[in-house]
């Protein structure tokens, strides 16, 4: 096992609420700066689904002292790279540029997070909406199985639970947002009490600090905001839910979603390396069985399981398994069953040590980038107000026992507990819904 | 407590001086390695670049490449497939193994630490696989599957279409790097097998070593892989790049059901060495290279037509191409096809101007540090000076350039590398929908390509 690195970092919190990571790192000459909103679509209101993410495109259309196109102009003029992403639970914002350059990332950080309704308008709504849907249409509704996603949100929760729908949204939702809708979400959400600000690169922490102070400081905090949507949800589905969907695709595939702990509870931490025993890598148990004894799947790029880390109510387990030409898809199924059921029977020791240098790898990888890095103090700091867990985090899930993986195991991949989504091909398709 | 913004855009400050990470050449029992110490990143990278891309595949055998990259890691001389991905996995490395047009590349990520023992199984690898029949057929027929999944996909299909259409038969270019459905479907294993001994001589693979090496002892990684390995160098490969010619044309690949037309516009360009490389890159990147660039300004901030467009080179050792690309909603196909088009007319008539030029030369100068701060990018870094033969100080060189490329280089480079009278046009969409309206463009000639079932 290699030594783990200790990520050095301060914290700091502003007057006005904003919370502060500052982590220095002098071997590149280059810093990310990166912004987590506590906000995203689990807070939509219903008939608005897709509008965290509609709204974060607007975050990139000018603000009091930036002009319409400058945001990705200044940045890439000054040599970096930036964007932004949505999803369930928070809305990021980032950008990495060369060290020199950090006080320009601050000030656009800092004049859209207090003055963006300076240069809100209709036309840039109704621009960036036509932008939304065709990202809808490229990343989904133009692509073969591009349903899997939606659908494993509305089965896998209850309508009403604020997963129940993804972060895409739908498009009459879209159609219906308007700029009242903007600018009532802007001033509910974003606000210096509800984010918190990472830097990570070749800075200097006290004159990075003052610099923030500058920028930041005189944005006033909002003082309160709404309760976060109930997202309680009995930890099992209770059923099994199927569903059989014929698409213009040219092969089977078939997605298992079960619910599992939340990300950030023990429970989520031995689910993951469960998953990584079962589904993780080419010495997995799955790959070994399915893709090289039996050519009943194709070879996954990445992992066959993957948890996804929601942090309200209950997490969601995913199962990805493309079918191999000529192979029947229940028999597909049925043998991934019988191998997801014999965690529940042991583990060997030697399983364990693979997954765990393997899960270690993936979290060295993840981290060893500035803007990698950002993102995850970040993300500790918005879900569990604790950004050591960027050291703490990993040792804790090295430290999940056999015992552990065999209850996650028996307590998450269960008949009663999955949504089983069947692709299969066909000339007629379901109609997406429009 | 009311509003208050800093209203000026802050100045930056001086920038602290950077190059390209010094890196050292090796000669190990007779193989090359090139090695860079990076301190104090917790993850190597160790890669074998092997002279053995899809230019040196024989004609019909088209994907074979490929095909010995994914088989390179499906069992040895000494453990099996399984066998063979538990050791590496057990060490936290990740394998990769790729081939491009120019090259095959294969090795882990790994723990610095773990450095030797990742390299003794790359050298495995490459020196003793199994290549055994079972295998090989399994690899290519998951291949087959991975091209059919590919081709439900527009990009993909579109990106096909376009090679297909741009090039000759008899040219390598005319078909995708990764081979095709109907070539990879006749590659047998001994195609793999004769592919392999072949083109994986000492010669012919550069050892590339990146990380934090301090513990590492660099020469005992190159003679695990080299020491003992013999095999005469293969020819180095050529590739035949002509094409069909003609005026501008139109392909409109029928994928029913489409909700979005994906459009690919381009013709064939230089060969990456050519002496122009910088102000005709920069050029595209003014283009369609960067978010404000013309292309994704126009169709998306202006038009909302796509999530997207882009436009740009891809140059290899033997040829390249030019081309610019969106997915549109099918209703907008037609104007979406006319401004790509009439983008590529304006610049190549008229150029860019100073301050676009300002722009796209800072971003592309401003962007080396963080492009190579780790060793992943580092390592294909210097994988690319192997292929290209470029010099050591090449990318310092490069980054001089480009920031002293002036307007009248990069638009002389505009008026002769677009040639927008001689375009071919891919749209990938549902024919039913869209077919009148892309007739009535205007814009060339129209060839409906169906399946063929």
């Amino acid at each position: 096992m290699p030594t783990l690195p200790h990520y050095p970092f301060s914290q700091h919190r502003l007057d006005n609420g904003l919370r502060v990571v500052i982590s220095e790192d002098h071997l590149a000459p280059v810093v990310a700066v990166n912004v987590w909103y506590d906000v995203g679509s689990r807070h939509e209101t219903p008939g608005r689904t897709g509008f965290a993410h509609l709204f974060e495109h607007l975050m990139f259309q000018g603000s009091k002292n930036v002009g319409r196109s400058d945001h990705f102009g200044l940045i890439s003029e000054a040599g970096g790279t930036l964007n932004g992403t949505t999803w369930c639970d928070r809305t990021n914002y980032y950008e990495t540029v060369p060290a020199n350059h950090l006080e320009t990332a601050l000030w656009l950080e800092a004049d859209r997070m207090g003055g963006l309704l300076d240069a809100l308008d209709q036309d840039n709504l109704d621009n960036q909406r036509d932008v939304v849907k065709n990202e809808k249409r490229q990343t989904r509704d133009n692509q073969p199985y591009g349903r899997w996603l939606e659908l494993l949100h509305e089965l896998g929760y209850p309508p009403g639970h604020p997963y129940h729908h993804s972060t895409i949204g739908s498009m009459a939702d879209l159609d219906a947002a308007s700029l009242e809708d903007a600018r009532s979400f802007y001033s509910t959400w974003y606000a210096p009490d509800n984010a918190v600000l990472s830097v990570v690169g070749d800075v200097e922490t006290a004159s990075t600090l003052h610099a923030i102070e500058r920028y930041f400081g005189g944005i006033p905090a909002k003082g309160s905001f709404p309760t976060t949507p109930p997202s309680d949800v009995p930890p099992r589905i209770g059923q099994e839910i199927r569903r059989h969907v014929p698409d213009r695709v040219p092969l089977p595939r078939t997605f298992i979603g079960y619910r599992c702990p939340p990300f950030g509870s023990p429970g989520f931490d031995a689910v993951e390396v469960m998953s990584t025993v079962l589904g993780g890598g080419r010495g997995s148990r799955i790959y070994k069985s399915l893709v090289l004894d039996r050519p009943l799947l194709q070879p996954p790029d990445g992992n066959v399981l993957s948890p996804w880390p929601f942090v309200g109510g209950a997490a969601l387990l995913v199962a990805d398994l493309p079918a191999r030409e000529g192979v029947d898809v229940a028999e597909l199924e049925e043998a991934y069953h019988e191998v997801a059921a014999s965690v529940v029977d042991g583990v060997s020791e030697a399983e364990l040590e693979r997954a765990r240098a393997l899960i270690t790898s993936d979290w060295l990888h993840h981290l060893a980038t500035v803007d990698g890095r950002a993102d995850t103090f970040s993300q500790f700091t918005t879900l569990f107000g604790d950004p050591g867990l960027v050291n703490d985090m990993l040792p804790r899930v090295l430290a999940v026992t056999e015992d552990d993986v065999r209850a996650a195991a028996a307590d998450v991949l269960r008949e009663d507990n999955r949504v089983v989504l069947v692709f299969e091909p066909s000339d007629e398709p379901d109609e997406v819904a429009a | 407590m009311t509003l208050h913004l800093v209203s000026e855009r802050p100045p930056p400050s001086e920038p602290r001086a950077w190059r390209f990470p010094e890196f050292q050449r090796h000669d190990v029992a007779g193989g090359r390695v090139l090695s860079c110490h990076l301190p104090g990143r917790p993850l190597a990278v160790v890669s074998l670049v092997v002279d053995a891309g899809a230019v040196a595949e024989p004609a019909g055998r088209q994907g074979v490449a490929l095909l010995v990259a994914r088989a390179l890691s499906e069992g040895t001389a000494q453990r099996d497939a399984y066998e063979f991905a538990v050791a590496g996995e057990r060490l936290g490395a990740s394998w990769r193994a790729d081939a491009d047009w120019d090259s095959l590349r294969c090795g882990f990520e790994v723990p610095s630490g773990e450095l030797l023992a990742a390299t003794e199984l790359l050298a495995e690898a490459v020196r003793e696989p199994a290549l055994d029949d079972a295998t090989l057929d399994r690899v290519r027929d998951e291949r087959l599957d991975e091209l059919r999944v590919d081709l439900s996909q527009p990009g993909p299909r579109a990106s096909a279409a376009f090679a297909n259409a741009v090039f000759t038969p008899a040219s390598r270019y005319s078909r995708p790097d990764g081979g095709d459905v109907t070539t990879v479907a006749g590659i047998g294993a001994e195609d793999v097998r004769a592919f392999h001994g072949a083109r994986f001589a000492p010669a012919a693979a550069t050892l590339v070593v990146v990380g934090d090496l301090a513990a590492t002892d660099v020469e005992a990684l190159g003679r695990s892989v080299f020491a003992g390995w013999s095999g005469a160098a293969p020819a180095s490969a050529t590739a035949d790049a002509a094409t069909q010619g003609g005026d501008r044309r139109i392909i409109l690949v029928d994928r029913p059901g489409s909700v979005q037309s994906m459009l690919y516009v381009g013709h064939d360009a230089p060969a990456r060495r050519t002496p122009d490389y910088v102000p005709m890159t920069t050029m595209a990147l003014a283009l369609g290279g960067m978010f404000n660039s013309r292309l994704n300004y126009r169709l998306r901030e202006e038009k909302g037509y796509t999530y997207g467009a882009f436009g740009g080179f891809d140059l290899r050792r033997h040829g390249g191409v030019f081309v610019a690309r969106t997915a549109v909603q099918s209703e907008v196909t037609a104007p979406a096809l006319a401004d790509l088009v009439a983008e590529l007319e304006l610049m190549q008539q008229k150029g860019l101007t100073d301050d676009e030029l300002d722009r796209a030369r800072s971003y592309r100068a401003g962007i080396f540090p963080i492009n190579f701060a780790g060793p992943g990018s580092v390592a294909s870094g210097l994988a690319d000076l192997v292929v290209h033969g470029h010099p050591d100080d090449h990318f310092d060189r490069l980054r001089a350039e480009i920031q002293s490329v002036t307007t009248d280089e990069v638009n002389a480079a505009a008026a002769t590398r677009l040639r927008p009278d001689e375009v071919v046009a891919v749209v990938v969409g549902d024919a039913a929908a869209i077919g009148d309206d892309v007739r009535a463009t205007g814009l060339g000639p129209v060839d409906v390509v169906r399946d063929e079932d």
